[in-house]
């Protein structure tokens, strides 16, 4: 008998499902935690710490951002960043996915903002620290650093804002990298990090649920080739227009 | 409120391209629609890229700078139970549209209001300096390309 595609990915899934289920299970069985297990908190903090006090560092990142369309129906968009910061003022991050490839370059000074496939760029001043500018960027711009939570020396205290419960949902293996799995919720929002095990407790992927839209749409991203010792030169946080390129307006709110 | 932003956010994406597809191939509507839906979404201050953001949006937001009146029309069409006062909003800001509309006599007919913002040009548009601007002249329609959020929009002249 002939399967459609459908049907048989709908079997596979049916049998994925409950292989998952048995996996699951023995953590759905157990009493749901409340409050915040200190060991969970320990584990985050030893990871924002860790990377707050990382004066230089670069890393690539995937991301997947999920879209609630009007009917309901879910979309995922994938894009993914080299994302290169410098103590106290400076990153750059490229972005290359579905649709955008984009350049964010911050020299402590200026955020710009380029499109290379449609040669244009904008530019700003903006605040003269990392942590103002991602501020700046977020509330004033509408521009988003990707997991740029994680960057802020505060993370730990931007991260733990309102967390109600939180706990160590155990071990896990992230891009070949043994990492905790900690598991936070807040009123808005659950998040869940995979901190690496060992002396460099460094962030390997970060979940954030959006309890507070229709179908909770869930943004993740999975940071690889970490590298706290980056060579940087002259060029990597400074924008040079090329030529034929436009400046255009940030277009007010 | 910040359903119906996310909704707007949609309806105003979606609107406009199909405006412009329409003419062209209804075929291929539905997946440029999608991607040019999908170009207007990310990065939008809506997605949940950081706990730091989904925290603050829980406070209240002055509603979207506007788009279009037309797309506003439409957005409101579809969002029967939109706020009044965003409809309010929407009427007079298609006044104005329509203000400077009629103000543009030499404006191509069934041409888009100016002040209306699209995610991506019309085909055949020609770059030129306009007032000093770059601005690209798509069959007598002026757009100047500009960055909402992290997405490149363009604002009818």
């Amino acid at each position: 008998m002939q399967f459609t595609i459908t049907e048989r990915l709908a079997a596979t899934l049916t049998r994925a499902c409950s292989i998952a289920a048995v996996a699951a299970l023995s953590l759905a069985a157990q009493a749901q935690p409340t409050g915040i297990d200190p060991e969970a908190q320990r584990l985050l903090k030893a990871s924002t710490d860790f990377l707050a006090s990382q004066q230089r560092f670069s890393a690539d990142t995937r991301n997947t951002l999920e879209i609630v369309l009007k009917s309901g129906q879910k979309i995922e968009f994938n894009h993914a960043a080299r994302v290169s910061a410098q103590r106290p003022n400076k990153l750059r991050a490229e972005r290359s996915g579905d649709l955008v490839q984009q350049l964010f370059v911050y020299d402590g000074k200026t955020l710009t903002l380029f499109n290379p496939k449609d040669k244009a760029f904008a530019q700003v001043a903006a605040p003269d620290t990392l942590e103002g500018m991602i501020e700046f960027a977020r509330t004033q711009l509408d521009i988003v650093a990707p997991a740029g939570d994680l960057l802020d020396k505060n993370a730990y205290g931007i991260l733990m804002d309102g967390v109600t419960d939180g706990f160590v949902v155990g071990k896990a293996v992230i891009e070949g990298v043994r990492c905790d799995h900690l598991a936070f919720r807040a009123p808005h929002v659950d998040w869940q990090i995979w901190v690496q095990e060992g002396a460099q407790p460094l962030p390997r992927r970060l979940v954030i649920t959006t309890r507070d839209l229709p179908n909770a749409p869930q943004f993740a991203v999975t940071m690889t080739k970490w590298n706290l010792k980056p060579s940087f030169d002259a060029q990597t946080f400074r924008f040079t227009p090329p030529a034929g390129a436009t400046k255009v307006d940030f277009l007010p709110r | 409120m910040k359903r119906t932003r996310i909704l707007k956010a949609i309806v105003v994406a979606t609107a406009l391209p199909l405006l412009y597809l329409a003419e062209t191939s209804p075929d291929a509507a539905r997946g440029l629609t999608l991607l040019r839906e999908a170009r207007a979404v990310v990065g939008a201050p809506l997605t949940p890229m950081s706990v730091a953001g989904v925290a603050r949006r829980s406070t209240a937001r002055v509603a979207v700078a506007s788009t279009a009146a037309t797309s506003q029309q439409q957005a409101a069409t579809a969002q029967q139970q939109q706020a009044t006062a965003q409809q309010q909003t929407a009427t007079a800001q298609q006044q104005a549209a329509t203000a400077q509309q009629q103000a543009a006599a030499a404006r191509p007919a069934g041409a888009p209001p100016a002040g209306a913002v699209v995610n991506a040009l019309p085909a055949g548009c020609k770059p030129e300096t306009r007032n000093g601007v770059e601005v690209q002249n798509c069959g007598g329609v002026y757009y100047r390309a500009g960055f909402q959020g992290n997405n490149l929009v363009y604002v009818v002249q």
